[in-house]
Parts: C-alpha cells; structure tokens; sequence
C-alpha cells in the first residue's frame, strides 16, 4: 500500500460510482428534487427560489400569528415565570396578534388577486421564459448531428453536465455514454431514453435555481433560438455563474439568416424572439470571462442552393458561388465557451 | 514594560476564537509582554479570563502598548479599538458571508456586512495583519492590508487531560451495535455550516449504501431559526431515528463523538479555517469535505476533497471511505500528518516568530 493518495483518480472513480447508479436508477430520478421540495417547506422565504406560489404560500402560512410563546426552560423557575407573565399578558398579545394577522392576511390576499391578474396577462402576452416555438424539431436537438461536436468540446470537463432544452433526451443520452454526468431539462415533459435523467424545468429557471459553480459544462440549445435579446443576455450572464472554472458552455442554434428563410414573413416577423449570430454568443460569453470560438457550422444542403451550370465559365461559377454565399448563410452552429 | 492587549467581540471561552485568544495571551507573557483580554460579550466560564472592553482605560496606555483585534465579525469593539490611540494588529479569522445568514438571522448578516466594513476600514490603521490561514491572508490584502502573515489558529488538538464521556461512549457503542456508519459533523449549527447538505447527503447514502447510517451533528445552535428549520427538515424526511443534534456538548463529550465516527463530512459554504476538520485527522477520524473557501488549505489533500456537494456525490464519497480499507488506512495517516502541521506546539511557535518580528520591526526591547 501506497502512502500518496491519487486524489484525482480517487475523484474520478467517485465520479463514475455517481454516474452509474444515476443510470441504474437506483435512486429515482425526482430524488433530489423530493429533497429540495422539502427544504423549501421549511427554509425561510428567502432561501427558497423564486417561485411566486410557493413564495405566496409561505407568506400565507406565516401570517398565522402564534399567541402562545414557548415557556419551556432548563430552569424550572423560569419556565413557571415565563408561563405566569404569559397568562397576565395573553389579552394583550391577542388582541395585537389579530390586527397582525389580519393585515397579513390581506396582504397575502392581495398579492394572489394581483397573482392572477399577471396570469392573465401572461395568457395574452406571454413572457420570453415561457415561450415555446412550435415545432420543436430544431437542428439544435438532432443529437447524432451534434453529438460529436459537444462530445470534443467538453473533453477534460468533470462535474456534472446540463442540457437545457434537451427535448426526449437523446443528446443527453449519448453523453451520458460519453462518460460526461449529464442531465437535461426541458419545459416540455416527454419521455427520455432508459436510465436518462430529464428534468421538466425552463432553462433560465433551472439554472437560476443551481448553486454557483454547480456545472462543469452547460449546452444551451432551443431556447437559444425563441427567446428575446434581453433574455439572451440574461442566460449568458447566469450561466457565468454556474459553471464552474475550467468548465465549457456550448450554444447550438440556428444562424438567424437561416432561421428567418425558413419562416413565413409574418411568423419571423410576430416572432417573440429569434436567434443570434454566432458572434454574438462569443461577445456575450467572453464579457463573461469565457474564451469562444465557432466550432461547427452546417451549411444549407447542396440541393437547396443556387447550382452553377455544369461547365460553365468559371466567372459565372464563382458568382453562383458568391450568390449561395449571400443567399444562403449556414444553417446553424455551434458555439464553444471556454472558461477562462 | 511593553504590552499587547487583546480585544474580541465575545470571549467564549469554549469557542476556537475565545481558546485561541487564551493561547495567544499565555505566548505573549511567554515573550515577557503584558497582556490581557477585553470584550464585549463574556458568558460566565469566561469571566475569570477577560475584562469588559470598556475598562481598559481612557488614556493610552504607559509604556509601549499594542492593541491586538480579533477580527470575526461586525462589533462595537472594533470601532473601539480604532478611536484608541496605541498602534493596532489584526488576528483576522475571516467573517461569514453576509448573504448566506441575510434569510435566516437578518440581524446576524447587519453584523457580518459590519465587520467587512471594519475590515476595510482599519486596512490603512494597523500596523500587521495576522491572519489564521493564507486564505484569509488573501483577504486581508484585498481590503488594503500592506504588512500580513500567516500563523494558525492556537488550538490543543491533544487534549491531553480529556477523556472521552464514558456515558455518551456507552450510548454511542449502543447504536454501532445496530450496524451502520456514524458521519459526524462539528460546527455551530448555523446556515452557513449547511448542516441541511449533510442531511441531504445522508438520506441518499441510506437509500443506496447503508440504510442503518446516523448522523450526529455536535455544535451549540447558531441560528435560532436553522436549528428549527434543520429539525423539520430531518422530520420531513423520516430521518429522525437517524439524525442526532446533539446543540453544545462537553470537550469529554466532544471527544467521544470523534472517537465513534467512522467518518467526518464538511461540506460548509464558509469557512475561514475549520478547527474541527483538523480535530477529526488528529482522532484518526476520515474527512470527506466540500472543496470551499479556506478548507482546501486546512485539509491539503489529507481527505476527499469534493467540487460538487449534490447529495450522491457525498454518499458515494461516504460509502467509498466507508468501504475501502487500504483508501481509509491512507486517509486515517495523511490526516494524523496534517494534524501535525498544526499542533499546538507548531502553531505556537509560528505565532511567536510573527509576534517576534514585529516587535523588532518596530524597535521594541
């Protein structure tokens, strides 16, 4: 026996030991979430996230004003003091508990009505993290397209791996056969593959509720593509923060030329929001002390282009190339972050 | 005579700060200083041992004289200390992120959010920055502190003339017999300290490793309000046969929670040394810890040091400690050297050689 602990090996092997009883489904999938719900009954409002009803129902809870303080003392003594200045004051203490509780019960009352009248709001305009683009069959979730992209642009990543907009999780799955510790989510439940962890959660509300540092790689894909600017940048800067250092974000979106042709005017048009250029994604990943640069990008099929006339002078080739160039930009691609 | 006087927000004296500040008093009379405790808060079994911080008397002090703060958290001592005219030195022993107390003890965070104030603003007033770890030297030279140095907490990792409680021994025995590995964890029960992650971490390894595991928290409470959340929680979960807090227990009592532990899980978010990790290595205990703040530097490889904390990582990281003797053996040996780095008697003498330098620095007999 050695006296020097292989403290990486040892990390790894934890790692694996993680990984397979997580594809075992030894543990149900919903476990921690289980775990997570029931610290969130219990923690302060605070601590719990930003879920308006749960939020809303803490505050309901808590507007019941409990009258009888604890009496209980290591010292007899004081415990009979304390239960003797409670029966003298009990009146009292009653009779401002119940103006207490019945402004707080008012309160709570109006912040449900105002709950729902944003509800209804929400039904006629909804807000850009709800959004979900019809037809969710994106080149972002073709996994056998994709797969081995992600899989050299995580290489060395260790920690868990997040894939947001998943859909059935196949992307997920070829990861997981990878050797990565990956999970998805996705607004959408459906079913995943066997021993695939899929967690039925918006992508900028999952990640807003992980700790700091919690991934070691983030694959945002689909709501890349729906979501407005504003939300966009939004998810850049959240996923600075919970990938860990050394970690990976990679983007797979339609390039927005691309996205646009494929749509009606007035779809493109009404569109809530729309992808970005891969340039964009590096300038709004490096301002998050990430390094990008464009790892893939997958051209419009040769049968949708403009073909130059076999044999044909080389002057008209060169400017039916140049037309493709113009008419058609690539379809989508693949944005690889580095944490620097 | 020259003299160095310490000041410290609440002198405890069963607290790592309020044992450590007892060692650094008998060092400094060691080295032919004066020296005394002052503070703001004295709980009874200290008042033999430090005056209350307001009589130390209004005009400075005869003859060479240095303040030294023990800096923790937000106090009325340290603006205090500022007002006083002798030279000052900072033990810095770092303060609890505000953010992580703000839901649970608002009043708690006012303080933490204060003595990241002092911090900063006694930078430019003290003449050294004595701090308990090189983590927490960091910090003192990000607020602005020109001249620091690194001596580690005093602490008797030996306990010489403590024997663990026969009593709690017996009942802990009793529950071994059961089957089942004991996680012990030591700490304030505080929000901080995520005693919650630990529990988490638990219910996991009872589903999938051993469903006969326990978990004793040892700490007195730190936050009124986690201690009762931490209690429902532990109920929630059906784990109430399974999880002990047992609040503040004696050093014999202590010594019997390490001396039954199978293995010692941190997984704190803040901790600016963490004296209990360095007492579960100097008892043979195994550490499995959360790799923040300054426990990376205290723990240097002498246990599993995890990046993530989602509860099947501890489990499994339990259950591979728990289960693989030639891994435990190692740990169990790396951890008894570690501890050495920081006995009582090393410890000292770094103290004294910081101490030393200053004064020659400053031209002191």
């Amino acid at each position: 026996m050695t006296d020097v602990i292989d403290h990486r090996r040892l990390l790894e092997e934890i790692d694996a030991e993680v990984r397979r009883r997580r594809e075992s489904g030894d543990l149900p999938a919903d476990f921690e979430r289980e775990l997570d719900l029931a610290f969130a009954r219990f923690a302060p409002v605070h601590a719990i996230g930003d879920d308006f009803d749960q939020v809303v129902e803490r505050a309901e809870q808590s507007a019941f004003v409990d009258v009888l303080a604890p009496t209980q003392s290591a010292q007899p003594l004081v415990g009979h003091v304390k239960r003797i200045i409670r029966k003298a004051i009990i009146w009292e203490v009653r009779y401002v508990a119940q103006q207490v509780g019945g402004f707080s019960v008012a309160i709570t009352r109006a912040v449900r009505l105002l709950g729902r009248r944003v509800d209804a709001l929400e039904e006629v305009a909804p807000p850009p993290a709800r959004l979900r683009a019809a037809g969710a069959t994106t080149a972002s979730l073709d996994a056998g397209r994709w797969g081995p992209t992600v899989v050299a642009a995580l290489e060395g990543v260790t920690g868990r791996v997040l894939h947001t907009e998943c859909g059935d999780g196949a992307l997920v799955a070829l990861l997981a056969g990878a050797g990565f510790d990956a999970y998805g989510a996705d607004p959408v439940e459906q079913a995943a593959p066997a021993g695939v962890e899929v967690r039925t959660d918006e992508a900028l509300d999952h990640l807003n509720a992980l700790p700091d540092g919690a991934l070691g790689a983030l694959v945002l894909s689909g709501c890349v593509e729906r979501l407005p600017a504003g939300a966009l940048t939004r998810m850049a800067v959240v996923a600075g923060a919970k990938v860990a250092e050394g970690g990976v974000v990679v983007v797979l979106s339609a390039d927005p030329r691309g996205w646009e042709r494929g749509r009606s005017p007035v779809d493109a048009d009404l569109a809530s929001g729309r992808p970005l250029r891969a340039e964009t994604w590096a300038h709004l990943l490096d301002a998050q002390q990430f390094r990008s640069e464009v790892a893939a990008e997958f051209a419009v099929p040769d049968g949708e282009t403009l073909q130059a006339v076999p044999g044909a002078d080389p002057v008209l080739a060169a400017n039916f190339a140049l037309l493709n160039q113009l008419l058609f930009p690539p379809a989508s691609y693949a944005v690889v972050a580095s944490r620097r | 005579m020259s003299a160095i006087h310490q000041f410290l927000p609440t002198f405890a004296a069963r607290d790592a700060i309020g044992n450590h500040a007892l060692h650094v008093r008998q060092v400094l009379r060691g080295m032919g200083l004066e020296s005394e405790i002052y503070a703001e808060g004295i709980p009874r079994p200290g008042r033999r041992d430090a005056h209350p911080y307001r009589s130390f008397g209004r005009k400075p002090a005869p003859g060479r004289t240095w303040l030294l703060y023990q800096l923790s958290t937000g106090s009325a001592v340290a603006d205090f200390v500022r007002a006083r005219p002798e030279p000052k030195l900072v033990n810095y022993h770092n303060i609890t992120t505000a953010s992580l107390f703000a839901p649970w003890e608002p009043h708690v965070a006012v303080e933490c959010r204060e003595g990241r104030r002092q911090l900063r603003e006694m930078a430019g007033e003290v003449e050294l920055g004595v701090a308990v770890s090189v983590f927490n030297e960091a910090e003192l030279r990000e607020a602005g502190y020109r001249d620091t140095a690194v001596a580690p907490v005093l602490v008797d990792l030996d306990g010489a003339d403590v024997d663990a409680d026969p009593e709690v021994s017996a009942r802990l025995e009793r529950g071994k017999r059961a089957g089942g590995t004991d996680w012990l964890f030591v700490s304030r029960v505080a929000p901080h300290k995520c005693q919650h992650d630990v529990v988490r971490a638990l219910a996991a390894h009872r589903r999938l490793y051993d469903p006969h595991a326990r978990l004793h928290l040892v700490g007195a409470a730190g936050s009124g309000a986690y201690v009762s959340m931490l209690e429902r929680y532990v109920a929630a979960l059906g784990l109430g046969g399974a999880v002990t807090l047992t609040g503040s227990v004696s050093a014999a009592a202590l010594k019997s929670y390490y001396r039954a532990a199978d293995v010692f899980v941190c997984l704190s978010e803040h901790e600016g040394f963490c004296v209990p990790v360095v007492e579960a290595m100097r008892l043979s205990v195994p550490v499995v810890a959360f790799a923040s703040t300054a426990l990376p530097e205290t723990v240097a490889g002498a246990g599993v040091l995890l990046e993530a904390k989602d509860p099947l990582t501890v489990a499994a990281a339990v259950a591979r400690v728990s289960t693989d003797d030639p891994l435990r053996a190692q740990l169990v040996a790396a951890g008894l050297r570690r501890a050495a780095d920081f006995s009582l008697e090393r410890s000292t003498r770094r103290f004294t050689e910081v101490i030393a330098r200053f004064l020659a620095d400053q031209g002191a007999p």
